[in-house]
């Protein structure tokens, strides 16, 4: 178990910078997930984490000591690659003890150990074969094992889960989070996927063009996020986000006004009459009205899922998602009334992006 | 159906070199499909030495053998080293010094003969089996470079990553997880370096003068020297002189599979 420290991260390739001054914290025992859409830097800075990558600018600290200069094997970090990376020509027994043999550990501790990776893992019968001859889940538990045996400063996980079949995604991430919860070692987690992020980690650092976006626990950064991208990344379906204008509708309540729509919001924002603005607003808070009272929405799509219906819904010439839960009775081209809680709804200047609060 | 005329075109003549061995002198170039008087005298000829083209037929077989194995031996051990260091280390200038390689095959291997064996001479290695050896060794390691290199870049990187990650030296990395994995490459490349060597008869011929020190193929050479040339023993020497290199073939064949780094990476 280790902390881990960045501070000011910079990474270029030749001329062109990918990586533009990243610094923050990770805490002893943290499940970090770096989350970001692809070419935002997420996996070359977990690379910078492991050695793997060269850094341009700055310092990464694993426990108070730099390790900018130190080569990957001597960090004592294990990895998960996203394409597993298991050596063909051994068993799942050698992969596992491999890092042990390469420190000349004994052969009985290495079995041992071994033999408690895979007990954790549900490896047990497996011990024997080679990768070839085992399922893309299997291959991602022996790559975990192989990390666990070391027992090392800091796991590194990058996208390990997106070669998998969705059904086996939702049952690893489930173990690796109760593998966490188990082993409390310090952890790093690249995905490109936000639920995975959402589900799994202590600590989301949402990552864009080589800057961090925004930190926080999962909640924090769905609940408040700090702009526009870091809103509509998370939380799916995503945030619905129409732009307009702040004006006062016929009733007299302050509201964003897009073409012929007013859609309400709070009276304590620090927004003035007619300034530009994004309305956001997620699927999940907002609902129909029967009566005549509120925006009125055309019917494009009804989605049902059994427990809940997904809606897409046009409003004007903006189209808009809303879940409801349980089941409605509509069809494509009904027209129906669409209210939001007007607490949930958030305002994002429209130049800067940044949310108004 | 092509590959029918190519089989019969293929194997005539081998069929021709059996025909020599089994004829007597007199009715070797008669022209039956089968000899009327078949015999292995002629194994019996070469085996015992008993011609004087084949007094030194068992040292010239050992030269042959030797000279083959060592080529063989140490093209793999340079090309290799080489191949990892270009590819996988991504050693700084690594892509000239393969390119500077095989531009040396730009120049046929005829006109080096003498450069080659001046060279030698200074290095006093004239009739010397390390003056072929070496020769050999220069003719076939380009080529080897190449091909291994061009089969361990479709090695995954990430193994490399993962052994790195896992505490590997770059000598364990080689050791552990390179070599076994280029295993069916490095068969390839041994067998063809030292098949080159095997057959080779210009160099061999201008780099050794002792009969004694003589490969095979240059010992079959000499059989043409003479006006009254004994076919039938030129052709027994030359069967005998094919098989280690068919033994070695289907005894490595097997190496040669494809497959070795499945389940390695999602692909």
């Amino acid at each position: 178990m280790a902390e881990v420290a960045f501070r000011n991260i910079q990474k270029s390739y030749g001329k062109t910078k990918i990586i533009h001054g990243i610094s923050f914290d990770i805490a002893e025992g943290e499940f970090v997930v770096l989350v970001g859409p692809s070419g935002c830097g997420k996996s070359t800075l977990l690379r910078m984490i492991a050695g793997l990558e060269e850094i341009t600018e700055g310092e990464i600290r694993i426990d108070g000591r730099v390790v900018n200069d130190l080569d990957a094997k001597d960090r004592d970090i294990a990895m998960v690659f996203q394409s597993y990376a298991l050596y063909p020509h051994m068993t799942v027994r050698e992969n596992m003890g491999f890092s042990l043999r390469l420190r000349s550990e004994n052969v009985e501790l290495t079995d041992k150990r071994v033999r408690e990776a895979a007990k954790i893992l549900n490896l047990d019968s497996l011990l024997d074969r080679y990768p070839k001859e085992l399922s893309g889940g299997q291959r991602q538990r022996v790559a975990m094992g192989r990390a666990i045996v070391r027992d090392p400063k800091v796991f590194l996980f990058d996208e390990p889960l997106s070669n998998l079949d969705a059904k086996l995604r939702v049952a690893m991430r489930a173990e690796i989070k109760s593998l966490h919860h188990r082993l409390k070692t310090t952890t790093v987690y690249v995905t490109h996927d936000q639920i995975e992020a959402m589900t799994m980690a202590d600590k989301i650092v949402v990552m864009h063009d080589g800057v961090i976006e925004q930190m926080g626990t999962p909640l924090e950064l769905f609940d408040e996020p700090n702009n526009l991208f870091v809103a509509q990344f998370i939380g799916s379906p995503s945030m619905n986000v129409v732009k307009g204008q702040v004006s006062s509708s016929p009733s007299g309540k302050l509201c964003v006004r897009v073409a012929d729509a007013f859609w309400p919001i709070p009276e304590n924002l620090g927004v003035s009459l007619g300034s530009d603005v994004f309305y956001g607003v997620r699927p999940t808070d907002m609902y129909l009205s029967t009566e005549d009272h509120g925006i009125t929405a055309k019917v494009i799509v009804v989605e049902p899922t059994g427990a809940e219906t997904e809606l897409l819904l046009k409003v004007g010439e903006d189209q808009i998602t809303l879940v409801v839960q349980g089941r409605v009775n509509l069809k494509p081209d009904e027209s129906v009334f669409l209210n939001t809680n007007t607490e949930k709804i958030h305002l994002f200047d429209a130049n800067t992006q940044i949310r108004i609060r | 159906m092509i590959g029918v005329p190519l089989l019969i075109w293929t194997l005539i003549p081998v069929y021709h070199l059996f025909l020599f061995s089994i004829s007597t002198k007199d009715s070797a170039t008669s022209g039956h499909l089968w000899p009327v008087h078949p015999t292995l005298q002629n194994f019996e000829f070469v085996l015992w030495q008993k011609h004087f083209y084949l007094n030194y037929f068992w040292i010239q077989m050992w030269n042959s053998l030797f000279i083959a194995v060592m080529v063989g031996f140490l093209t793999l051990f340079i090309s290799t080293f080489a191949a990892f260091a270009i590819s996988r280390l991504k050693v700084r200038g690594g892509r000239t010094v393969l390119n500077l390689a095989l531009f040396t095959y730009f120049i046929p291997a005829a006109f080096l003969a003498v450069p080659m064996y001046k060279t030698m001479g200074q290095y006093g290695l004239l009739d010397n089996q390390w003056a072929l050896i070496l020769a050999m060794i220069t003719i076939a390691s380009p080529y080897s470079i190449w091909v291994l290199k061009q089969a361990s870049d479709k090695l995954p990187l990430e193994l490399d990553e993962a052994a790195r990650m896992d505490g590997a030296t770059p000598m364990q990395l080689f050791r552990l997880v390179y070599l076994p994995l280029m295993v069916p490459s490095l068969v390839a490349v041994g067998t063809y370096s030292l098949l080159l060597a095997w057959n080779e008869y210009l160099y061999a011929f201008l780099l050794l003068s002792k009969e004694n020190s003589f490969t095979v193929g240059v010992a079959l050479g000499n059989f043409l020297s003479a006006d009254d040339s004994p076919w039938e023993l030129l052709m027994t020497t030359g069967l005998i002189y094919a098989l280690p290199p068919a033994a070695i073939y289907y005894t490595f064949k097997r190496y040669m599979v494809s497959g070795l780094t499945a389940g390695a990476v999602k692909s």
